[in-house]
């Protein structure tokens, strides 16, 4: 780590140098071709659709079991991430694990659990609770070691250390933890609406045969359900609601499919992803070694290796793209640029890009601009963009600029930009590990990163090599998620707030 | 406290010499509560506090005054450790728990007297008896009215008054109260430094404002860049004798 | 506030009672639009359900891998396939059996179709010509729009892979998606189930001016109805037996012209050696 500390650029300027030179590289090896013949007949066409809603045709029980697969995901999530923050700090297995299990996406934890669960509850609620358990457990650890201690100095010398712990430290540590707890259950309604698109019954599943089929007033209606559900989570998502919304969800959940025996599944599935030479082979001669060597040699170098280039060829794309876009934005939804009036309509802004999942804004761009990296450029930094822009606008009205300070475009490139800088490098640098998760997978929206050839080996059934990919892929997000930490230390904005739910506890 | 590395050297036990001490009760025999000789402190390798001789009796109102930085939370801290289980503290920042009622933060100041399992049952549902005497105790800084508002929507002069009164319900023999009404205007911080030392037999407070302590403590002791520079009684001083110390 | 909470409750939690009934569960692969496999399977489940005396359901999935999955697990217990996943999953469920395909699917064929601005036209023989084309497969394991054409492509250009023929290859996911995909330019060449081809003529989504078919593929051996090996001990023996007899006989000609199928005929397992073979050169089956 100390070589990679002595590489590393110290100054935002030589970082944002770095990153621009990178993704002009990349930019070499990206095919961004516009293939569509006719991208704005369909952009009509889909505007057109999206303006006139037809709120009849959603299938109403998928907005229920968008939710039920959310709560249930969520608390069971954070229920286990609670309990293994408390271990977090103290157990290098533990964070391993955490690390492991959320640095796989969504997607392909219902892909995996599909084969064992079927098209089943278990299934989706599973893939939501896992990788949130990881991610819960890192994010509370965090908030105990940052919690506020200095009302334990106060307390009479001999308080039990249970009564300390009740009334110094949880009540602190319970509002943070709440707050960040009902904001994911955000992050997994949006992520129950890509599990609809490979097959769970929530909104996403009927979102995705409107588009495909070109039902777009269907599609509009869906959506705009979506963010008012989201939009009004405040109202209905709260401490003391959720142990009743917990109970109606289990009630709910749909008992689709899931028929099967899951001990025996459970047996092939373990069997399956066992590597193919070893399944077969004699585990004691050398042959079978050599054709596991084999076999692992080819996916490295057939697979791994061209989709992973790929990968980081587009997430280094699409973070440049969604730091210009954010500094777009910015001025957009600043009060300092906009006046009173942008405030909400930037809020409105926010709660729109937010809630679209890159995932469903990339199968749209999908269809204008046809089959390239392009579109998946473009998804991810709008979605990133949106959400770094608006958390960069907050920060900028909460700097105190001195009364004389100049206005516009003077303002923005001598205050704002120069003051904010730091801040903004953080947010991207905290966005790198998610861009670049959310890039595996839009290979299976046919760009060839890891993931077009994890949709390849499943379609193939070859489980072995999609677990070996799936894992790669994890190994790829841990591996940038540390670089961007020591990159953010480098720059010492290590201790500047890098989370969306963070910069909202000051709002709630 | 994060971080604080406190090195203290003192030579003899407490009540090695009884030293006639300026202050009240010079008439009787004077119960060192406190003694330090030649103490130092250091704060992340830096020294706070070098040759500190300072010894307190029980009943004294003392004030520690100074220029910011001149190592008077450092001292406090200091008394703080080696009073132990006497001191009822009202630290600088307030230290309330934002996410809990002006109600328990206060009733915290009892919590060691209580069962656990009484302080769990009290986060749910307060018996009557403690609600009354927090608010008994509230009335003394005048927030009865803000018995069960939340101490994070508290202004900061509420919320150093919340902590004085979790220090007057703490109810130990010796209140040590750092800045306890720095946001206060000079009347009601009067009242408040009154009910204090109605409250306690030895009170050790950090002060700015020289009328106020002035009018409120017997002994004033003045530290600048860590040392003791003055230690007399009050009465003994004016306004005029302290403001070098508070000049740029 | 509290009430409106407790209220809607209650109404998930009625929602979710209504949903929970064992049934002969069965599905398809995903081949084309959506609502036009909802229409055709909706009457299969209806009529089976009249022959058979059980309720019987039809569970959509999103692809071609999930309906073989929710076919190995157990989630349904009969399968409408095509000839390459029906392989797939008759190798993942020994015992599972094909009971019955289209009279069509016998001898089944795949279009090669073309955007009219590649200047491409109709060829007996395989169109060479359309390589440095970009091209478009249907789903990864369709055979009509996948297996077979990157067959008969490797036949065509031995010793190189469809990537090495083409400037470029994606996979459309469905068939109706090709013909789109290919009619708006997307992509130049595609290859498609002829089946698809026809109803889509005949719904009117295809634009003769802007895309037409260059090549008749030869026949091969497709679609087909896969049952599970343990059907007969859950619904009764015989089971089996009445699910085969009840599909080939099927006369009704609103269950069948959704299918684009003029009637149902037996079939066994080794009809579909010759995909498997395919299956094999190609390295998409082990």
């Amino acid at each position: 780590m100390s070589a990679l500390a002595a590489i590393l650029p110290r100054g935002y300027l030589s970082a944002t140098r770095a990153f621009v030179l990178l993704a002009a590289v990349s930019l070499l090896f990206a095919d961004l071709a516009v293939t569509t013949m006719d991208p704005f007949g369909e952009l009509r066409r889909m505007f057109a659709g999206l303006a006139a809603p037809d709120f009849a045709a959603i299938a109403g029980w998928s907005v229920v079991s968008t939710l039920a697969f959310a709560v249930v995901g969520v608390t069971l999530g954070a229920g286990a991430g609670f309990l293994l923050a408390i271990v977090f700090a103290r157990s290098r297995t533990v964070r391993i694990a955490c690390a492991l299990v959320r640095s796989v996406h969504e997607l392909f934890w219902a892909l995996l659990l599909m084969q064992v669960f079927g098209l089943s509850a278990i299934t989706g609620v599973l893939a939501i609770a896992l990788p949130y358990a990881g991610i819960c457990a890192k994010v509370y650890s965090e908030m105990i070691e940052e919690a506020d201690l200095s009302a334990l100095v106060a307390l009479p010398k001999a308080t039990s250390t249970v009564s300390a712990f009740f009334y110094a430290r949880l009540p602190d540590l319970a509002v943070r933890m709440k707050t960040y707890t009902l904001y994911r259950l955000e992050c997994a309604m949006r992520s129950t609406l890509v599990l609809g698109f490979i097959g769970l019954p929530t909104m996403g599943f009927y979102l995705e045969s409107a588009f495909r089929q070109g039902r777009y007033a269907e599609a509009g209606a869906l959506l705009l359900v979506f963010y008012v559900l989201i939009g009004s989570r405040r109202l209905w998502a709260r401490a003391r609601t959720l142990p009743l919304l917990f109970a109606a969800a289990i009630l709910a959940l749909p008992s689709m499919g899931g028929s099967g025996d899951v001990s025996s599944n459970l047996l092939r599935f373990g069997r399956a992803i066992m590597p193919a030479p070893l399944r077969n082979g004699d585990w004691l001669s050398l042959e079978t070694w050599s054709r596991f060597g084999a076999w692992l040699r080819s996916i490295v170098t057939e697979q791994i290796l061209p989709g992973a280039l790929e990968t980081l060829v587009l997430s280094q794309l699409a973070l440049v793209a969604t730091g210009a876009g954010a500094l777009a934005l910015l001025p957009l939804v600043s009060r300092r640029f906009t006046g009173r009036l942008g405030q909400p309509l930037g809020r409105i802004l926010l709660v729109v890009v937010r809630s679209t999942p890159e995932y469903v804004l990339a199968y749209v761009l999908l269809q204008l601009f046809g089959p390239s990296m392009l579109p998946a450029i473009i998804a991810l930094s709008i979605h990133n963009a949106g959400i770094i822009g608006y958390l960069m606008g907050r920060h900028v009205d909460g700097l105190a600029y001195r009364p004389d300070a100049p206005r516009g475009v003077n303002l923005y490139a001598y205050e704002v930009v120069p003051r904010a800088y730091g801040q903004f490098l953080a947010y991207l640098l905290y966005r790198w590990e998610i861009i670049l998760r959310e890039s595996a997978i839009f290979g299976i929206l046919g760009v060839a990163t890891l993931g077009f050839h994890v949709d390849a080996a499943i379609s193939e059934l070859r489980l072995d090599v999609a677990v070996v990919l799936i894992l790669a892929t994890g190994c790829m997000a841990i591996a940038v998620d540390a670089l961007s930490r020591a990159l953010r230390k480098s720059l010492r904005i290590e201790r500047l707030p890098v989370r969306l739910s963070t910069a909202s506890i000051d709002r709630a | 406290m994060r971080g604080e590395k406190t090195l203290v050297s003192r030579d003899g036990p407490h009540a090695e010499e009884p030293r006639r001490e300026p202050g009240r009760l010079e008439a009787r025999t004077p119960a060192p509560l406190i003694h330090l000789k030649n103490a130092t402190a250091g704060y992340g390798g830096r020294a706070a506090l070098r040759g500190i001789d300072l010894t307190i009796y029980a009943g004294e109102r003392v004030a520690l005054m100074g220029r910011s930085g001149a190592g008077k939370s450092t001292l406090v801290n200091l008394i703080h450790r080696e009073l132990g289980g006497q001191v009822a503290l009202a630290p600088q920042a307030s230290a309330l728990v934002d996410a809990l009622s002006v109600f328990h933060n206060v009733y915290m100041g009892r919590l060691d007297r209580r069962s656990t399992l009484r302080n769990l049952w009290t986060l749910v549902r307060p018996a009557q008896a403690d609600v009354a005497a927090v608010r008994e105790t509230l009335a003394l800084v005048e927030l009865e009215a803000e018995l069960f508002s939340k101490a994070g929507a508290l202004s900061g002069g509420q919320r150093q008054r919340v902590s004085v009164a979790r220090a007057l319900y703490d109810g130990r023999p010796v209140i040590v109260a750092d800045e306890p009404v720095s946001a206060l205007d000079r009347r009601q911080g009067a009242a408040i430094l009154a009910r204090i030392a109605e409250r306690s037999e030895t009170t050790i407070l950090v002060l700015h404002d020289a009328p106020l302590a002035l009018d409120h403590v017997d002994r004033i002791v003045v530290l600048d860049d860590g040392r003791i520079v003055l230690d007399q009684p009050s009465r003994a001083l004016s306004a005029a004798d302290l403001a070098p110390f508070f000049e740029a | 506030m509290r009430r409106i909470v407790i209220a809607f409750a209650a109404l998930l939690a009625l929602c979710g009672q209504a949903f929970s009934q064992a049934a002969f569960v069965f599905t398809a692969i995903p081949d084309q639009d959506e609502s036009r496999l909802v229409e055709r399977f909706t009457k299969v489940a209806e009529y089976l359900q009249g022959k058979l005396g059980v309720s019987v359901k039809y569970l959509p999935v999103k692809s071609y891998p999930a309906a073989v999955t929710a076919f190995t697990n157990g989630d349904v217990q009969l399968a409408w396939f095509g000839g390459f996943t029906g392989v797939q999953a008759r190798k993942a469920n020994p015992g599972a059996q094909a009971l019955a395909q289209g009279a069509e699917d016998a001898a089944f064929k795949t279009y090669f179709i073309a955007n009219a601005a590649t200047g491409l036209e109709k060829t007996a023989d395989f169109p060479k010509e359309a390589a440095g084309k970009t091209f478009t497969f249907g789903a990864r394991s369709s055979t009509s729009g996948r297996v077979m054409p990157e067959h008969f492509i490797r036949q065509a250009f031995p010793g190189k892979t469809p990537e090495q023929v083409f400037s470029r290859v994606g996979f459309s996911g469905d068939h109706s998606r090709t013909i789109q995909l290919v009619q708006s330019g997307a992509f130049e060449v595609g290859a498609v189930d002829y089946s698809v081809w026809d109803l889509d003529v005949k719904a009117g989504k295809v634009d003769a001016a802007k895309v037409k078919i260059i090549w008749e593929s030869p026949p091969f051996p497709d679609y087909q109805w896969t049952v599970r090996g343990d059907v007969d001990e859950t619904y009764g023996a015989g089971f089996t037996g009445r699910l085969k007899a009840a599909l080939i006989e099927v006369t009704d000609r609103a269950i069948l012209d959704p299918f684009g199928r003029s009637k149902f005929i037996p079939v066994d397992n080794a009809a579909y050696a010759p995909v498997e073979e395919v299956g094999k050169a190609t390295g998409l089956l082990d």
